[in-house]
């Protein structure tokens, strides 16, 4: 994961009809605004599946977590699948605590993310 | 604090303090992501497959926590809410990070009456379980207990055991905004299981909205500020999980009162057996 950006920032771009939310930053509390943002661009391209991507994200508090579930409850009541790609090992461990991990696959990268949504 | 936040000062201070962390470091470790992970280290849990309670709290019961696995929102089977309780303290009386520290130490003094949190022994930390007696309508005893998430400086999260009345957590948090000092409960929350569903819809959530906002009013009132809560509830998701409705077996409520219902045979098995070791001690 980078270092140096603080302020969150969510990117939204289309690949393969995935829709990828790439996250920048920390995701804490300040963070809302930005996710409820980047969710809403992401909903507006019609996706059956999300990518949110970690791979820049500095550092994730537990309102941040809350904030993802938020994602995760949106897009399942919308009918969307979520993955999610770039977390480091710490990460990934924080996702099995929160067991944010039993409703979303976590991939690598990018790369191999897009290739099991498309395959 | 943003690096445009930041005097000259403690730049200058932050400059000398990577150089001697760098010389320690890895090769391709920055001072930046030692630091992210060293606060990451200290601030969440570790994983735990189920949680143990090392000590048990006189006055406490542990037949809801040990060997239960955390439940997070999703695991739950109601409609999946946001809630928020606010409190603007003036922010000469206390800073944020101070408010969070008090509150962390002294968490089970702001609770309403006839409700109990055995806070751990060594206090608010990640990974630590903490036991509660909790009462509900009809005076009627729950116990449950809760596994600290999460703690900083800023913040601290509580998640909830499998049984627990809802699957989730609360996050206490404080900021500075505009002169205050405001400080934040925000639950985000699933009923774990039908019965539960119900009995929030049947008043439950009425009753939380006031347990939190008596406790932020204690805690204002532990500043000498007397101040309304602003609460905000959202519901973010009105699916219920059906699938989840055999969480209904881990009921802490159902295991509560038949715990409670068997006081009396414990009792008389434990006056039985003393009895029956005096007999042999004596013959």
């Amino acid at each position: 994961m980078a270092t140096g950006a603080t302020e969150a920032k969510a990117k939204v771009h289309e690949r393969g009809g995935v829709a990828v939310i790439e996250l920048h930053g920390e995701i804490n509390r300040s963070a809302e605004a930005v996710i409820e943002r980047g969710y809403e661009e992401a909903a507006a391209l019609g996706p059956s599946s999300l990518l949110l991507d970690f791979g820049s994200v500095d550092y994730i508090n537990s309102t941040g977590i809350a904030l993802i579930v938020g994602v995760l409850a949106r897009a399942r009541a919308d009918g969307r699948t979520v993955r999610a790609c770039g977390l480091s090992d710490h990460y990934r461990e924080i996702f099995e605590i929160t067991r944010l991990a039993d409703f979303m696959t976590i991939h690598a990268d990018e790369a191999s993310a897009l290739a099991e949504a498309s395959g | 604090m943003s690096a445009e936040g930041r005097t000259e000062a403690e730049a200058t201070a932050r400059a000398d303090a990577d150089e001697e962390i760098r010389e320690e470091l890895p090769s391709g470790v920055s001072p930046g992501e030692a630091r992210e992970g060293a606060r990451d280290a200290t601030s969440w849990a570790k994983n735990v497959s189920t949680l143990e309670v090392a000590d048990v709290p006189e006055g406490a019961v542990n037949i809801n926590v040990e060997g239960k696995r955390l439940a997070s929102p999703i695991q739950g089977f109601g409609k999946m809410w946001q809630k928020t309780y606010r409190v603007r303290i003036p922010g000469e009386r206390v800073s944020p990070t101070d408010l969070i520290a008090l509150w962390k130490e002294r968490f089970p003094e702001f609770w309403p009456e006839g409700n109990r949190f055995h806070a751990p022994l060594t206090g608010i930390s990640p990974g630590e379980v903490a036991l509660i007696n909790a009462a509900l309508p009809g005076g009627m005893k729950l116990s449950t207990g809760v596994m600290v998430l999460y703690a900083d400086e800023e913040s601290f999260t509580l998640m909830t055991p499998q049984g627990h009345m809802f699957a989730g957590w609360i996050t206490f948090s404080s900021i500075a905004r505009e002169g205050d000092t405001v400080a934040q409960a925000q639950v985000l929350m699933r009923a774990s299981d039908p019965i539960f569903e119900l009995g929030l819809a049947l008043g439950g959530h009425r009753q939380e909205d006031r347990f939190w906002e008596q406790t932020l009013t204690a805690l204002a009132a532990h500043y000498g500020h007397e101040v309304e809560v602003d609460t905000q509830v959202v519901c973010v998701d009105r699916k219920r999980q059906w699938r989840r409705a055999s969480n209904v077996w881990h009921s802490s409520a159902i295991r509560s009162t038949m715990y409670t219902a068997g006081a009396p045979l414990r009792w008389l098995r434990q006056k039985l057996g003393r009895g029956s070791a005096g007999g042999k001690s004596t013959a």
